[in-house]
C-alpha cells in the first residue's frame, strides 16, 4: 500500500488506516496467530534447550535466507505494481503483480525442496517437538502464501487499484509474518 | 531513489544481516548477542514492511502503536530465547 487513493479527509482514528479497515483486521488477527505460535516454540524450548539447537542444526539456513530476500523482492513488486496501477499503468502493473506471483512460486519450491530434503533425512513432525512446531508454523506460513498467489492473480485480473491495494496487503501480510517467523525458527540457536 | 525502492534495499540489507549475525555464534560471539541482533533486526524489517510496504507512513499514530506492540513482543521473544542461558 504505497499510496492510497484520494478520499475524504478522516474523521477517527480507523480512518486514518490506510486500505480497507478489514485487510487490518486480518492483518493483525494472523499476526496474534503467528505471534502465539513463536512464543509457544519458545515457551516449550526452555523445557529442552540443547535438543533444540540439535534440531535446529537440521535446518537449511541459507535455503530459508534465499527465501526472505525472494518474499521481501516479490512485496517490493506488489507494491510498486499499485503505484503503477494509480498512474494508469494497467499493463505494467500486471507484469509486476505476476512477477510477484512467480517469487511466491519460487518461495514455495524452495520451502518444498527443503521438506523433501527433512523428508529423505526421515525427520517428520514427532521426531522432536522442535519440528512440530518447524512444520506447523512453516506449513500454516506457506497455506499463506499459496492463498496470497491466488489473491495475487485474482487482482491482476480485476485490477483496479482498490482491488491491488487489498491483494498485495494480503501479500505484504504474508512477508511480514515471515520476517518474524525466519529469525526465530532458524536462526536463534 | 523513491522510498519504497530504498525500503526494499533495507529489507535485503537487513535480511542478510541477521544471516550474518546468526553465523556469528560459531566465531565465539556469546548468543545472548547475536540473539539481540537478529531480533532488533527483526524488528526493525517489520517497522519497515508496515511502514511502507502496508503504508503505516500515512498513518503516524498507527504506525507507532505498531512499532511499540512488534518492539514489546520482540522483548518477550528475547526474554524466552535468554531464559536458557541465564538459569544455566
Amino acid at each position: 500500500m504505497a499510496r492510497t487513493p484520494a478520499r475524504a479527509e478522516p474523521h477517527g482514528a480507523l480512518d486514518e488506516l490506510p486500505g480497507e479497515l478489514l485487510m487490518w483486521v486480518l492483518i493483525i488477527s494472523e499476526l496474534l496467530v503467528f505471534g502465539a505460535g513463536l512464543a509457544a516454540f519458545l515457551g516449550v524450548r526452555l523445557t529442552d534447550p540443547s535438543g533444540f539447537a540439535e534440531a535446529q542444526d537440521h535446518l537449511h539456513r541459507t535455503g530459508a535466507a534465499l527465501n526472505t530476500l525472494v518474499l521481501v523482492t516479490s512485496g517490493f513488486l506488489a507494491a510498486r505494481a499499485l503505484g503503477l496501477r494509480q498512474v494508469g499503468r494497467r499493463a505494467l502493473a500486471r507484469w509486476h503483480l505476476g512477477a510477484a506471483m512467480l517469487l511466491g512460486v519460487v518461495f514455495l519450491w524452495i520451502k518444498g525442496a527443503e521438506y523433501a530434503d527433512k523428508a529423505a533425512q526421515g525427520i517428520g513432525i514427532e521426531t522432536h517437538p522442535f519440528f512440530m512446531f518447524y512444520y506447523l508454523l512453516t506449513g500454516f506460513h506457506a497455506a499463506h502464501v499459496i492463498a496470497g498467489i491466488v489473491v495475487l492473480g485474482l487482482v491482476a485480473i480485476w485490477d483496479d487499484a482498490h482491488n491491488i491495494e487489498v491483494g498485495a496487503a494480503f501479500w505484504h501480510m504474508v512477508d511480514l509474518v515471515w520476517v518474524l517467523l525466519f529469525p526465530v525458527i532458524y536462526l536463534l540457536a | 531513489m523513491n522510498p519504497l525502492t530504498r525500503a526494499w534495499l533495507a529489507l535485503l540489507l537487513l535480511s542478510g544481516g541477521s544471516t550474518v549475525i546468526a553465523a556469528l555464534v560459531s566465531q565465539g560471539v556469546a548468543p545472548a548477542t547475536v540473539g539481540v541482533g537478529i531480533l532488533l533486526f527483526s524488528w526493525m524489517k517489520a517497522r519497515v514492511i508496515l511502514s511502507r510496504y502496508l503504508g503505516l507512513w500515512q498513518a503516524p499514530s498507527w504506525r507507532r502503536g505498531f512499532n511499540l506492540v512488534l518492539g514489546i513482543y520482540c522483548l518477550l521473544l528475547l526474554g524466552l530465547y535468554l531464559i536458557p542461558a541465564v538459569t544455566t
